[in-house]
């Protein structure tokens, strides 16, 4: 067997790890199965403690009694489910092959540096999605193109505000304003209108955080899980307020 | 309907003349940006966009239009593309530097507000109850048109809020039988197809998620398929003409 | 024409899971399974609701049932861990309607503060609407959770290489 691997490599490996996990919506449980089982790997107990924007981890030598203590900061990163299902199966893959840790590190810079889905295939699909929830919701042909055209004009403006480093609590009000005034426009025509405003904002509900969050707390996370779900709830006051601003518009019209 | 009509006539006839000079300063500004491109002459075109927007937006809709239901809606809709030109001025996005690819079209685009008249009287109309040069679909084609003949960079949040105002027009022209705005609904998608794949798909030279083929065929068919609607919502048209 | 309506129900249930899925960026071999599975679950929960008569949170909780076993199943073809794929194909069962009824009857609960009886109506109509729309989102959040509950070691391993 060759020379293990260096407690401190590990466990700077590890925490940076753990903490990209985190960082890119992965629930907690997994973090610390996943960040365990790199340990195990090289031969270290990894013992781990998990927060909403900290985490503290320690590696534990069995042999020689030594220590690694490290405390990372987590980084709000967009949400990638491609980092998630890849770096559980390097995890896997450090655990079944024994890689080296240098291999190991290599394979993790090749999933942060491989592209992320390109904006413009988000932007259609989205608006496609945003259509066909319209019409599980009983709207018309007419209210699905004006959903259509209505997120794709809100997403855009979303990519653009979060790409300017804008705080995401107005990008949310405003992308929800401009989205739901869009559809509002329908009010001109007789179609099923109404539906066309309420769907027009779904594609900004925040649905990891809010499932995830269950997740956590199911599996007794409970801090972390409450932190999600409260994240998720400013969210969603968010949408509403921008909604709101469109609804005081015209109320009127829809009593 | 009536409404509809009534708008536009008493709107045409108590404000021409300011429509005439807005055409002519329009014309000026776009000719001088075509022969001789200044930073100056930039801010111009903007501060003109600006103005123009918010004409439609308070005298338009909120003056002359309050007749129709829902005119706040409208009222908003183009304060919120005035304020998009606003930041656009401040933050210098768009320069309305030429590419010189899409002259053609440009001009086709460009000369478009001047034929929504021609097209109500060939219609049999006559004034002031025809369309006008200064109306909010004569505007997005001009628009449309200006940002196309200086392509290299382009506000593509406004295109897009400019497309789905054209879509509405679309929609409009079915329930209320103004077929001139298919004009504006024909000249946006192509206008469309050309500005989202520039924006977003040429010049790509990395690996991308997914290929860049299948985001073409993407663009590709969602252009072909509102074609299609207008094709067939033109066929209802006409024949509901003939019958 | 009840099977027209159910596959139009899934296939718009799987078109808007696709959307919606590919905001959260997922690995690319990973939409069809999700496609599979929103349309499943949601044609699963329009069945009992349309045919069964079954509330919606009950439905919704089945529905989510079906999309976690689904994950489960296959989560190891796909080599992804189960909330990638179940996430993306619980969303379109996401009650918008209540929750945009919650927002509107709370904006005219605030214009109606002077009119007691407006006020009442509003107030009834908010808690409804919030109680369904909470009650909901909790049942389709553990419903497609517990079968990673029923079979832990599973669920943890779906993205281990057999060999």
């Amino acid at each position: 067997m060759e020379e293990k691997a260096r407690l401190s490599d590990v466990g700077e490996f590890i925490s940076e790890y753990s903490a990209h996990m985190m960082g890119c919506g992965v629930h907690t449980s997994r973090v610390i199965r996943s960040a365990r089982r790199i340990g195990v790997a090289y031969g270290y107990d990894v013992k781990i403690s998990v927060f909403q924007r900290t985490i503290i981890l320690t590696l534990f030598d069995r042999e020689t009694h030594e220590h690694f203590n490290d405390v990372v900061e987590v980084q709000p990163l967009p949400i990638s489910f491609e980092h998630n299902a890849r770096l559980s199966a390097l995890s896997w893959k450090a655990f079944d092959e024994h890689l080296p840790l240098s291999a190991v590190k290599e394979e993790y810079q090749r999933v942060l540096e491989s592209p992320a889905i390109h904006p413009f295939f988000v932007l259609m699909m989205v608006g496609i999605a945003n259509a066909s929830f319209c019409r599980l919701f009983g709207g018309d042909w007419l209210s699905m193109g004006i959903v259509f055209s209505s997120t794709v004009c809100g997403m855009f403006l979303r990519q653009k505000m979060t790409g300017a480093g804008i705080n995401n609590y107005i990008v949310f009000v405003v992308s929800a304003f401009i989205a739901s005034l869009c559809a509002s426009a329908s009010l001109i025509f007789d179609t099923t209108s109404e539906t066309a405003i309420t769907t027009s904002v779904l594609f900004l509900v925040p649905g990891v955080p809010l499932i995830n969050g269950v997740i956590d707390i199911l599996e007794g996370h409970v801090m972390t899980g409450v932190s999600r779900l409260v994240q998720a709830g400013l969210l969603i006051i968010c949408i509403a307020i921008g909604l709101s601003f469109t609804l005081l518009l015209v109320k009127d019209s829809l009593l | 309907m009536e409404t509809f009509w009534k708008t536009i006539a008493s709107y045409n006839s108590s404000t021409w003349i300011c429509q005439i000079v807005i055409v002519l300063v329009a014309v000026i500004l776009t000719v001088w940006l075509l022969r001789k491109r200044s930073r100056a002459i930039v801010v111009g075109m903007k501060l003109f966009l600006i103005a123009l927007y918010v004409w439609i937006a308070l005298v338009y809709y909120y003056v002359y239009c309050s007749e129709r239901s829902y005119n706040s809606i409208m009222v908003i809709f183009w304060l919120v593309l005035a304020v998009s030109w606003l930041w656009d001025m401040v933050s210098g996005y768009t320069t309305f530097e030429r590419d010189g690819r899409y002259t053609k079209l440009a001009l086709v685009l460009l000369c478009m507000p001047f034929l929504y008249p021609v097209a109500s009287i060939l219609r049999g109309m006559s004034f002031p109850a025809i369309t006008s040069p200064v109306m909010p679909c004569s505007v997005v084609v001009f628009t449309i048109g200006l940002q196309l003949m200086f392509s290299r960079k382009v506000n593509l949040f406004i295109v897009l809020l400019l497309c789905h105002w054209s879509m509405i027009g679309l929609s409009k022209t079915l329930f209320y039988n103004i077929p001139e705005d298919y004009i504006m609904t024909m000249a946006s998608v192509p206008a469309v197809y050309l500005f989202v794949r520039d924006y977003f798909l040429s010049g790509i030279h990395t690996m991308t998620k997914p290929q860049v083929k299948y985001m073409r065929w993407l663009l590709a068919a969602l252009c072909v398929g509102v074609c299609l609607i207008l094709v067939w919502t033109l066929y209802l048209e006409f024949a509901r003409g003939i019958l | 024409m009840i099977v027209v309506d159910i596959l139009s129900d899934a296939l718009f249930a799987a078109l808007a899971g696709v959307g919606f899925g590919a905001i959260s960026d997922p690995p690319m071999r990973a939409f069809r399974f999700i496609a599979v599975l929103a349309a499943v679950g949601h044609a699963c929960r329009y069945c009992l609701m349309t045919y069964a008569g079954i509330d919606i949170s009950t439905a919704s909780f089945i529905g989510a049932l079906s999309i976690g076993f689904g994950a489960l199943w296959l989560g190891k073809s796909a080599r992804t861990p189960m909330t990638v794929l179940y996430i993306p194909a619980l969303l379109p069962m996401i009650p918008g309607k209540y929750a945009y009824n919650m927002v509107f009857s709370q904006i005219m609960f605030l214009q109606n503060l002077g009119n007691a009886v407006e006020r009442t109506r509003y107030m009834e109509m908010f808690f409804s609407n919030a109680m369904v729309t909470c009650t909901v989102v909790f049942m389709l959040a553990v419903g497609a959770t517990l079968p990673m509950f029923i079979f832990p070691a599973r669920a943890a391993s779906l993205t281990r290489v057999k060999y």
